[in-house]
């Protein structure tokens, strides 16, 4: 039996909290992170014999760090305690929910996209092929409509499969996200700059991404330890 | 082609992004939205006087304040 952390991320009404409880459940409860006022709720699901913790950050359109909402989401996910993502996207709003889906992924984590409200999405003839965008971000893409039930089963096989198989869905992120020619010569630069130094939990790469974005949080760390 | 700042066009207008000058976290949230140069929109509703500037833009209905319109250069389509 294994202890399975999971991190549900995702844009504000994208439909986390419904699949958090979709998931979990009446049985979670409420805890607060100490010193800032927004919550994350943790509830527990079971796959199989697998105990799988679930985390229901708040909803953040990006990971920067304006907001004390984005700074939560982040600093959980940069914290090491999770093992996978599990990034709720409102179907019916892909383009932009995608945004996100990047910027998680460039954490470094991997990353289940649940396409949610699928329902909704349908209604407004749109048409997804979650195998190509799978493809594109090399990452599991499952379909589910929250509100009706629909994907627990198939969220649950995937963060299984995901779980046992981390090997497999974690590739260079450089490969995923590429940026252009002068972009990436100057992301190499900065990003061998900070491999040597060794920031513990921080990836070079995300490192330089974040600084070259004008990242403040991301500055304030460089310049605490240069 | 000219440019013109987003708080000055009519519901009806269309038009793309040129450029965004704006920083920090208003610029950020922007971007989250899709305001991005090259981002193609229709201006929904504008206020005249008083907030806001309501625009269809990615398949996004936003809506965002004068004092952050005046910031957004865009070009109209004729």
């Amino acid at each position: 039996m294994s202890e399975i952390n999971v991190a549900v991320a995702g844009q504000p009404n994208s439909g986390k909290s419904t699949m958090f409880n979709l998931l979990t459940g009446a049985r979670q409860f409420i805890a607060n992170y100490p010193g800032v006022t927004v919550e994350k709720k943790t509830g527990v699901l079971k796959i199989d014999e697998d105990k799988c913790n679930l985390v229901d950050l708040p909803g953040t359109y990006s990971l920067s760090s304006y907001s004390l909402e984005e700074t939560v989401a982040r600093d959980y996910l940069l914290s090491g305690q999770a093992d996978l993502v599990l990034n709720i996207v409102d179907a019916s709003n892909l383009e932009r929910s995608l945004n996100l889906t990047l910027q998680l992924l460039e954490i470094g984590l991997p990353v289940i996209v649940v396409l949610n409200m699928m329902d909704v999405a349908a209604k407004r003839e749109m048409k997804i092929n979650s195998e190509k965008l799978s493809e594109k971000l090399n990452s599991p893409v499952v379909k589910a409509v929250a509100k009706k039930g629909k994907g627990k089963a198939e969220i649950k096989d995937m963060i299984s499969e995901v779980y046992y198989n981390q090997e497999k869905y974690r590739r260079n992120i450089a490969e995923i996200i590429k940026y252009s020619p002068e972009m990436e010569a100057n992301i190499e630069k900065i990003s061998n700059f900070f491999a040597e130094k060794k920031f513990e939990d921080y990836k070079a790469r995300w490192l330089a991404v974040r600084l070259l974005s004008g990242d403040e949080h991301v500055q304030n760390l460089v310049k605490e330890v240069s | 082609m000219e440019t013109i700042k987003l708080n000055k066009l009519k519901p009806g207008d269309q038009g793309k992004i040129v450029n965004i000058a704006l920083k920090g976290a208003s610029g950020r949230r922007l971007m989250d939205f899709g305001f991005i140069p090259g981002s193609e929109f229709t201006v929904v509703r504008n206020a005249p006087l008083i907030d806001p500037v309501e625009l269809e833009i990615r398949d996004n209905n936003v809506s965002i304040r004068h004092d952050e319109a005046k910031y957004i250069e865009v070009v109209v389509d004729e």
